[in-house]
This record gives C-alpha cells, structure tokens and sequence, in this order.
C-alpha cells in the first residue's frame, strides 16, 4: 500500500494553516511527521481521517481516492482519550465495535492487545485506577484493537518509563515488520530516528524538509567532518585547528566529545587527514564524516 | 446504524450503570408501590376520612367532642353602638369556640387589642358597617366573613320587621337551596386538574435534569478527551444521536416503572384508598398516551439542544453557563402552562401548543383539559417531530464543528456563522 498526500490546503476562517502539504509512506515504513507544536501536524493527521476537510488538494491510497471508512486506521492522539470511569475492556470492545468490528472478535482483540502490552490484568478495572504510564498503554491497546493497516501514532512514548518504552519499540517494530503503514508523530527525536526510514518536517503549515532520514542527515552532514585530538580539549583543538588550518577548514561548532569542521576551498577529506597527521602537538583520536543528529536537523529548519 | 446502535448501547449502558440512577428508579418505584398498598396493610380510614362503621364514629365524635373542649378558646372584643349585638351569646354561638367581651369605647377596644388582651375587636356603627381590629392579621383569618353574614343576617331581619315582612318565611323563600345534579359529558377540568399538574412538573423536571446529563456527557467526552479518538472513528451524528435516544429510553424506562409503580399499586388498592387519590391517579389511556407522546417529542427536542450546547464547551464547570438560555426557555414554558392551567382553551394556551418548545406540555394540557380537534392535535404533533429532526440536523453539524474546539466556550451565534463559512 502506498499512502500519498498531495497539495493539501487548509483553512480556519482568514487563518491558513496548511499550505500545500505534500508526502507519501508505504507499507512496511514508518514516516517520521515532525513540526513544532502548532505547525499543522494534527491538521494534517485530522484530514487525513477524515475529520477535517481539505480546501484542496487529494489523499490516494495506492492511486484511488483515500476513503478512511473503508480502511482500518489505528489512532493514537497525542491528547490521550478514553473514559476514566468506564471498565477498560468495555470501551475498547466499544472502539472497537465503531470500527466495525464484530463484538467477537472486538472481546478478543481488546484481550490480545491488552495482553500484549503487559495490563490484560487490569482489563475489568477503571481506567482512572491505573498509573500514568498502563493507562498509556491501555490507550496503545485501543489504537491496535481494530488491526489497523495504516497506525498514527502521536507522542506514543510520552509517560512511559524505559521498560514501557521498550515493549512499546517492539510493538512498533512488529507493526512495521507486518506491512503495516506508520505514522509516527513525536518531539522525542531519537525515537523518530530508531524508526522512521522517511521524515516530513512541517513548519508554519509548510514542509520545509522530507525525505530519506539517511540521505537527509548525509546531505546536511556534507562536508563537514568530526575531529578530536587524544591529547587535547576540545577548546584548545578548537584554537589549534583555526590557526593552523584555516586556510581549508571551517571550525562549525561542536558534538559531545568532537569537533565539527567544514571543507573549504575544495579541500578532500584526505588532504585534511594529511594537514592533520602532520600538526605535531596533534595525535588525532577520531577523525569521522559528521551525520548531524535529526534533532540538530530539526532545530536548524524550524528554529527562530 | 449499526454504528448507531453501538453508540446507543454503549450510553444506554453507562446509564444502567449509574448508580445514582438505578437506585433512584428502584427505590422510588419500591416506595410508591409500596405507599399504594398501605391502606389494605393498616387503618388509615381515619387519616383518609372514609366512612367507618358505626361504633368507630361512635368513638371519633367523642374524640371530636373531648378535642374541642381542649381547643383553646379566642376572645373577642366588641363595642356596639347599635344595640343588636348586646346579647353576645349571638355572637359565640356565630363564632363557635369563642368569647365575646363588650367595650365601652373604641379607643378600649384598640387597646386591648394592642395589649394582646383581645385576639381581636369588632367595632359596630351601625347594621351595615363596621370597623375591626386586629394586632397581626394571619394568613387565614376568617374573622370578618363570619361577622359579615352575622350582620349581614341582623341587617335582613331589621329589613324585613321594618317592612313588615315574616323573615323566617322570607328566608325559606329566598334562600332556599338549589338542587343540581350536574352531567359532565365531555371532560371535567377540575377532575383532570390534578394529574395534569403533576405531568407538567414531572415532564419539566425530567427535561432539565436528564438534559443537563446528556450535556455533561458530551461535554466529559471533550473534556477527557475521548472525543479525540471518537470523531476518528464514527460520525459524529451517530454519537449526538446515539446520545439523546440512549437519555430518552433511560427517561422513558425509569418515568414507566415509577409511574406504572403507583398506578398499579393504586389499581389493586383503589377502594383501600376510597378513591381519594382519584384525581392523581385515576389517569384514562388517552391522556396517559398524548402525555408519552408529547413528552417524549419534547424530550428529544430539548435533548439534542442540550447535547449541541454541551458540545460548544470543553469543561463540566462551563456548562450552567452553556445552557443557561434553554434553560430559562424551559422555565418560561413552565411557568406559563402552570398559569394558564385553569384556562386550557386560552390563547396563550392555544399558541403554546403548536411551538415546538411548548407543545410537549401545553398541547397535553389541552388534550387533557381543554377542547381540541383531532387536526390540531396531529398539527402540534407534526411540528414538534418535523422540528425535532431539523434540530437533529443541525444539531449533529454544530456537535461536529464544536467538539474538536476546545478553549473558551464557544457561542451559538458563532457557531452558527462557522458553520455557515464552512458549508460556503
């Protein structure tokens, strides 16, 4: 299956909120939908189920026209909402049900995933007697009752503890495994990157950055290499590198433990590893292409 | 409709289990059931003042008797200027368990009533007027009424000695009772008076209440959030719609077991009772069927409105301010039907019966009480329903456009004109 958007315009009133929104995900991927909050991530998760109305443009699944109804969806709102003084197995059989499945099968999907994210125990409880973090899991399960082909999910691993988070990487990735088409929401970076082969970075109601996560990070990345020195800081590096070399390099900035530089005036990466090699008081202890991280990415694109 | 049907069991449920509304049904059912039966359990003919045999009247006249003499007595105070009323025994006799004083002035009168020596005075100038005085006037004094035809009675005998006239055979004459043996052949407004009362409130009562419910329902989905995933999975008529007919069955399930509660248990203990509760239980079939119909129109009428309201904010704290308006509507109707209670074929009565806001109890009135057409009554019905899908409509198009806004409670009229843009 292929999920395409395309052009899709949106207003509230004088307010334009999305402007020409454009991207697509395929089975067996997930895609990495990022935005500072208030940038039209829920619009365009909205639209795409059907709650919202485009202004224009269209949503295809595999060429035809997107119907939602016609396709099971797993939603995962980052505004997490079920009923806290319903029995928790009662209102998923009921999500459920409004996604038509049979009472059945709805009884025994609520169990399998209840199961499945380690709270089938909790399944004849109130959903408010639970901690923070089941009651987040509980909702996961409500998401994946209906066995959903495309799954959005919106700050899924808000709340969770580090072991909860780990069950919850697994199920993902299973679904990913499955074919299933995911959507996957989050401030949470490293999570976007563990997951998502393709990212689309809305701002102000428009994509400023899709594409493969890897290519994305190789193209900012482009020339511009990571330095450190065994015998020196990463200041006194700094100092060493703008005196002696910069006639071909550029110091950027800085990750953890290195130096990042960029090549200038067509300087190779192994003229720089020789100019290196022949600095004396310089023992280079890593000398590496730099991949920013997705966050560098982000807040570069979306930053004030 | 079989999302419909989910939605409808899914709220129907929540109110099977409430407590609050199970115990209530039940244990008002029980009670007034209960109470019916009463007077086949224990003697209440006393308390229900029904013919006793004639050794208990034996025993309650003496009661009577001995309470009388318990009775404590009033004394009055009189200053005659006329001279008819020099015997007060005349005036005991008219005022029953009292003591009359006579006064020399008005001023003494004035004084003992002011003194509390009195409970109250009578100052007569002559056999057609005089003054009366009393410290503190209750609700209920029935003082003068009875001197009124005490000297009213004294003016007629002065008349007719003047005139030379017998009075006693003048009053046989003149005053001789009417005999009437009335035929009520269509309604009786003063035997359906009763139970049309109580039908007017209980319908009220159960509008504001249960619409309020069906308002804080939607609102709780807002405010928890659960309307997030709702919205994503259904249409959101369907959850409006499955709402308000879940709230009206519940309605329907619990007025029928506490009404059918005390109409049963008053069937089987109808003489017990000696047919005193006749005028609020004695209900015909037609009545009790223009009141289900009526009702429950009126009912989903102003339950969809309340479930439009409760959609325009997002917290349980902001919905008296929300639905404030429709309930003062609510009150207005009220207020207006129990006024025009005594007077069903009035106007007010007439206009009230075709508004759709209104007709679920005035148009009941009338069918009940008053004289009305067939057509009238299918009119008034045809409008109520007709209006009740129309708010149906644009009820379930304003619960769209408002459950997904949260933030500051939303007004009707902007509401309306953000449908109106997005529908252009």
């Amino acid at each position: 299956m292929k999920l395409e958007v395309k052009n899709i315009k949106k207003s509230f009133g004088d307010k334009e909120i999305l402007k020409d929104i454009s991207f697509s995900v395929e089975s067996g991927k997930a895609l990495g939908l990022l935005g500072r909050n208030g940038a039209g991530k829920t619009t365009t998760i909205r639209i795409l189920m059907d709650v919202f109305h485009a202004n224009s443009g269209e949503i295809l699944l595999d060429g035809a026209k997107f119907e939602p109804q016609k396709i099971q969806i797993g939603y995962l709102p980052e505004e997490r909402g079920l009923y806290p003084k319903r029995v928790i197995i009662e209102q998923m059989v009921y999500l459920a049900r409004l996604r038509g499945i049979d009472k059945k099968k709805a009884v025994a999907n609520s169990k399998k995933w209840l199961d499945r994210l380690s709270v089938g125990q909790y399944e004849k409880k109130l959903l408010e007697t639970l901690s923070k973090g089941n009651q987040q899991k509980v909702q996961l399960a409500a998401t994946l009752v209906c066995d959903p082909d495309i799954v959005i999910l919106d700050e899924p691993f808000s709340g969770l503890d580090p072991v909860n988070s780990q069950i919850l990487k697994d199920v993902i990735k299973e679904l990913i495994a499955e074919g299933k088409i995911v959507i996957f929401s989050s401030h949470q970076m490293s999570y976007v990157e563990e997951f998502c082969e393709d990212i689309v970075i809305i701002n102000q109601g428009e994509i400023v950055l899709d594409g493969n996560l890897l290519e994305i990070q190789k193209e900012c990345g482009k020339n511009q290499l990571v330095v450190s020195g065994e015998n020196l800081s990463k200041e006194e590096l700094s100092v060493l590198l703008n005196n002696q070399l910069a006639d071909c390099i550029e110091v950027t900035g800085e990750t953890k433990q290195d130096v990042i530089v960029k090549l200038l005036n067509g300087t190779s990466k192994n003229q720089l590893f020789k100019r290196l090699a022949n600095i004396d008081t310089l023992t280079v202890e890593h000398f590496e292409i730099y991949k920013p991280s997705l966050n560098d990415i982000f807040v570069e694109r979306v930053g004030e | 409709m079989k999302k419909f049907m989910t939605v409808f069991e899914f709220e129907l449920i929540s109110y099977i289990k409430n407590k609050s509304y199970m115990v209530t049904t039940i244990l008002i059912a029980v009670i007034i059931g209960a109470l019916m039966f009463l007077p086949s359990i224990f003697d209440m003919s006393d308390m229900l003042g029904i013919e006793q045999t004639q050794q208990q009247e034996d025993t309650d006249i003496d009661k009577e008797e001995a309470t009388d003499t318990e009775e404590e007595s009033d004394t009055f105070g009189i200053v005659d200027k006329t001279g008819y009323l020099s015997d007060t025994a005349i005036l005991e006799q008219a005022f029953g368990n009292a003591e009359f004083k006579t006064m020399d002035s008005e001023e003494d009168l004035k004084k003992a009533v002011t003194n509390e020596d009195i409970s109250a005075g009578f100052y007569v100038t002559d056999d057609t007027s005089y003054k009366y005085y009393v410290l503190n006037r209750e609700m209920w004094d029935e003082n003068q009424t009875v001197f009124d035809t005490l000297l009213s009675t004294i003016h007629k005998q002065i008349y007719c000695q003047n005139k030379g006239i017998n009075y006693q055979e003048f009053a046989e004459g003149y005053e001789s009772p009417i005999n009437c043996d009335a035929e009520v052949l269509g309604k009786d407004a003063a035997d359906n008076y009763w139970y049309c009362y109580a039908l007017v409130i209980i319908i009220f009562m159960v509008i504001i209440i249960y619409g309020v419910m069906i308002a804080t329902a939607v609102t709780t989905e807002k405010s928890n959030r659960s309307i997030e995933v709702l919205v994503t999975s259904i249409d959101s008529k369907y959850l409006l719609f499955g709402k308000v007919f879940a709230g009206t069955v519940a309605v329907v399930v619990q007025l029928a077991l506490i009404v059918g509660a005390a109409l049963t248990g008053y069937a089987f203990n109808h003489d017990a009772w000696g047919n005193k509760l006749d005028m609020l239980l004695d209900i015909p079939a037609d009545v009790l069927a223009a009141f289900a119909i009526f009702g429950i129109g009126g009912f989903l009428f102003y339950a969809f409105l309340y479930g439009v309201l409760g959609a325009l904010v997002s917290k349980t704290e902001d919905i008296n301010k929300s639905v404030g308006s429709l309930q003062m509507i609510i009150m207005i109707v009220y207020f207006a039907v129990m006024f025009q209670l005594q007077n069903p074929d009035g106007i007010i009565m007439k206009i009230c019966s075709y508004l759709p806001v209104s007709s679920y109890s005035a148009m009941f009135v009338r069918i009940s009480m008053g004289s009305v057409a067939t057509w009238e009554i299918i009119l008034s019905a045809v409008i109520l329903f007709v209006s009740i899908i129309f708010v149906g409509w644009l009820g379930a198009k304003i619960y769209r456009m408002g459950t997904l806004r949260y933030g500051n409670p939303i007004k009707i009229s902007n509401a309306l004109k953000a449908l109106k843009q997005e529908e252009s």
